[in-house]
C-alpha cells in the first residue's frame, strides 16, 4: 500500500508503482524473450542480456523496494521501470531494424571532411 | 571489447570521476599543489578540474581531460559495435564532444537507440541544425544534439542528405523534432517523411526560397515597404542604397598552420575571407 511506500516519486507525470517488482519481472521477461530472437553474435544482444540479466537477478534477490533502488542505481524504481519499457521497445524494433548487419553505404570521400 | 560495467558505472554517479581519486591522492602526495579542495574536506567527491594542479606545458591551449573523453570514446565505440548497420564512424572531436556519423537510412534506429538503451539514455533533443555545404555530393548535413540527464553527457548524431532525398522524421522518436525539423525544411529545403506537420515556421507565409542555403544572397530577392499611395505593404525587388561591399580580412601573417592546406583549397574555390 502506499502509506508503506513512498507518496510520491517527486517527477511530474511519474506515478508511484507500488508492485515494481511485479513490473520489472514481466518486463525483463518479455525483454529477454525478444532478445533471444536475434543473433548470438549481436554485440546488443549480448550487452542487453547482461544488464537486463543483471537487473533482474537485482529485482529477485531484493524485495525491499528502497534497498534495490539503491542496488540498482539508476533513479527511483519508477524510473528504471521507465528504462525497461523503453528498452522493451527498442529490443521490438530492432528486431525489424537489424542493425547488426554489416553497413548499408559508407559516406561518399569527403562528405565528413572538415575544414574543406 | 567493451566493459559494459566499466561505461554504467562511470557515468551512473553523479558528479564523481574515475579521475577524482587519482585526482586526491596526487595532490596529497605532490609538494607542488597546497591548495585544499572541498573534497578533502567533506570526502564527497566533487569533480574538480585537473589542470589546476598539474604543470601546464601549453597554458594557452584548452585542457583536454581524458576522464572526459574516455567514457565518451568506449560509448561510441559500443555504439558503433552495437548498430554498424548505420554507424559510419564515431569520434570524440577536439572539444571532448562524441560525434556519431550515420547513414540518412539509418536516424531513426540510432535515435532510438540513443534514447532507448540502457547505457545511453539521451532523452533531451536539445537542437537540431542543419549545415550546408554546396562543394559536397550531399550537400545538407543535419545535426542531431542530444543530451543524457542520466548520465550527464551529451552526443551529436550527423547524417547527410541532399535537395532532393527525404530523411525520416524523429518525431515519433522525440517530440521535440517536430519544430527543429519544420525549421530545416524551412531553412534548408531537407523534407522529412512521416512528420506529422511539416510547413514553414519562420519565413513568411508565399516566401519562396531557402534562406539559409549558401546560394541564397544575404540580403534575399524581395523587399518589403509600406506603400502610402496603396495604403499597404509592398514586395517589390530588393534594391539596396549603397552597393553590397565585402571586405577582405586577410592579414599578412599565417594564422593557423595546421590548416595551410585548408586555406590553399578556399582560394581555389574562390572562397571569401579567412579569419
Amino acid at each position: 500500500s502506499k502509506a508503506a511506500g513512498k507518496l510520491t516519486t517527486g517527477l511530474t507525470g511519474l506515478a508511484v508503482n507500488s508492485t515494481p517488482h511485479i513490473s520489472l519481472t514481466a518486463l525483463y521477461d518479455r525483454t529477454l524473450k525478444l532478445l533471444a530472437r536475434m543473433p548470438a553474435d549481436a554485440k546488443y544482444r549480448q550487452s542487453t542480456e547482461a544488464i537486463v540479466k543483471e537487473r533482474l537477478a537485482a529485482v529477485n534477490s531484493e524485495p525491499d523496494i528502497s534497498r534495490l533502488e539503491k542496488r540498482i542505481n539508476c533513479g527511483q524504481i519508477e524510473e528504471v521501470v521507465q528504462q525497461a519499457e523503453r528498452e522493451l521497445q527498442l529490443a521490438r524494433s530492432f528486431l525489424s531494424w537489424k542493425p547488426w548487419e554489416p553497413l548499408i553505404g559508407q559516406a561518399p570521400p569527403n562528405q565528413w571532411k572538415w575544414p574543406l | 571489447m567493451i566493459n559494459l560495467k566499466h561505461i554504467l558505472k562511470l557515468r551512473s554517479l553523479p558528479g564523481a570521476t574515475s579521475c577524482t581519486s587519482a585526482f586526491l591522492k596526487e595532490t596529497l602526495t605532490a609538494p607542488a599543489c597546497s591548495r585544499i579542495n572541498a573534497s578533502m574536506i567533506s570526502g564527497f567527491p566533487t569533480p574538480m578540474r585537473r589542470e589546476l594542479c598539474t604543470e601546464k606545458k601549453m597554458p594557452t591551449v584548452r585542457y583536454s581531460d581524458p576522464a572526459i573523453r574516455e567514457p565518451l570514446k568506449a560509448f561510441g565505440k559500443y555504439a558503433g559495435e552495437c548498430l554498424p548497420k548505420y554507424i559510419q564512424s564515431a569520434d570524440v572531436t577536439i572539444f571532448d564532444e562524441l560525434e556519431i556519423l550515420i547513414h540518412p537510412e539509418g536516424v531513426l534506429p540510432v535515435l532510438s537507440f540513443l534514447k532507448d538503451h540502457h547505457a545511453g539514455q539521451f532523452v533531451n533533443l536539445s537542437d537540431i541544425c542543419c549545415v550546408d555545404v554546396p562543394s559536397r555530393q550531399f550537400r545538407f548535413e543535419v545535426v542531431y544534439n542530444l543530451l543524457s540527464l542520466r548520465y550527464n553527457c551529451r552526443a551529436r548524431v550527423k547524417t547527410y542528405t541532399d535537395e532532393l532525398t527525404p530523411l525520416e522524421s524523429c518525431c515519433s522518436v522525440f517530440q521535440a523534432a517536430n519544430w527543429y525539423e519544420r525549421e530545416v525544411w524551412d531553412m534548408f529545403g531537407v523534407y522529412f517523411t512521416n512528420h506529422p506537420d511539416l510547413r514553414r515556421i519562420l519565413t513568411d507565409y508565399g516566401f519562396q526560397g531557402h534562406p539559409f542555403r549558401k546560394d541564397f544572397p544575404l540580403v534575399g530577392y524581395n523587399e518589403y515597404r509600406y506603400d502610402d499611395e496603396q495604403k499597404r505593404v509592398v514586395i517589390e525587388p530588393v534594391e539596396l542604397a549603397q552597393d553590397f561591399r565585402k571586405f577582405e580580412y586577410s592579414t599578412p601573417w599565417e594564422v593557423f598552420p595546421n590548416y595551410r592546406d585548408a586555406d590553399k583549397n578556399m582560394r581555389k574555390e574562390g572562397g571569401g575571407d579567412e579569419k
